[in-house]
């Protein structure tokens, strides 16, 4: 992984990461912002430039790729670097959980 | 055939908040916007009043794409009216939203425009600044009968492109360091 990736996706935004989480799974962008809506219970409703710009910008970068086009509408699938970015960020995430836990014990 | 009005109203490169801003406050008042063609001149028609949230994107890529761009943000609910000088105008009913909406929902990407705009719209002013304006301030001010109209304009010209860079830093320097903060 080079110093680029490390400096603008380690740690990620929480935009970033419900993408290359979704991402997973091949899906577009308006089915990134329903199954976030989904899975946040509502309370995370990602917009529509925030996420043309994130989408456009990871693909550059190499985190996901672009699959195929479907009724207008791009869809993506993370990559194996992108795979790499994304266990490098649960590990992070985990990490923040279980210390927050103990200390608040 | 509706009523229809132009007005003219002036907003800088970093204005487009200020800009979606004017462009609700006309729908609020019965005025829905229809098109802008000129540098600051808007055009409206009559149309009941509403709250409607209208908002500026500035991204090139997009533009290039516009089928997939636009059909974006079409599923997020908000209606593309059209492109103009890179900005691209979306409009939103303020009733169709759960909470307060806009088409950015993090800072990073509102920073990642700022750049884009920097890029598009910036670096060529700068150029214009460097190569033109100046050395053209400095030949007409040495020049032995000076010709005042000329000078004068390429003085207004120095100050407000001056104004715009400053601007542009202040407004750029202190989203970075709310970003950055974090």
């Amino acid at each position: 992984m080079d110093a680029h990736i490390r400096k603008v996706y380690v740690p990620m935004t929480e935009t970033g990461f419900y993408i290359l989480l979704c991402l997973q799974e091949p899906n577009h962008g308006y089915g990134i912002v329903q199954r976030v809506k989904e899975i946040t219970e509502g309370e995370i409703v990602l917009s529509p430039g925030t996420m043309y710009g994130s989408l456009s910008k990871m693909e550059k970068d190499g985190l996901i790729r672009f699959v195929r086009e479907e009724e207008k509408r791009k869809i993506y699938r993370i990559t194996d670097l992108g795979d790499v970015v994304l266990q490098l960020e649960l590990k992070r995430i985990q990490r923040l959980y279980r210390n927050a836990k103990e200390m608040s014990q | 055939m509706k009523e229809c009005k132009r007005e003219f109203r002036y907003f800088t490169i970093m204005d487009y908040e200020k800009e979606g801003d004017y462009l609700q406050e006309r729908h609020r008042q019965g005025w829905k916007f229809r098109s802008v063609y000129l540098p600051g001149i808007y055009e409206f028609e009559r149309a009941t009043p509403e709250d409607v949230v209208y908002q500026l994107d500035y991204n090139q890529e997009g533009i290039q794409n516009k089928t997939e761009y636009v059909q974006m943000f079409e599923d997020c609910g908000w209606e593309y009216i059209q492109d103009f000088v890179g900005y691209s105008y979306f409009r939103k009913p303020a009733a169709q939203m759960e909470s307060s909406e806009e088409i950015f929902c993090d800072d990073e990407s509102r920073l990642d425009m700022m750049k884009r705009i920097f890029k598009g719209r910036m670096i060529p002013l700068v150029v214009v600044f460097f190569c033109i304006i100046i050395p053209q301030l400095i030949w007409n001010s040495s020049r032995q009968a000076l010709d005042y109209p000329i000078l004068i304009t390429f003085m207004i010209l120095f100050i407000l492109y001056l104004m715009i860079f400053v601007c542009f830093t202040i407004k750029y320097m202190k989203f970075q360091g709310r970003v950055n903060k974090r």
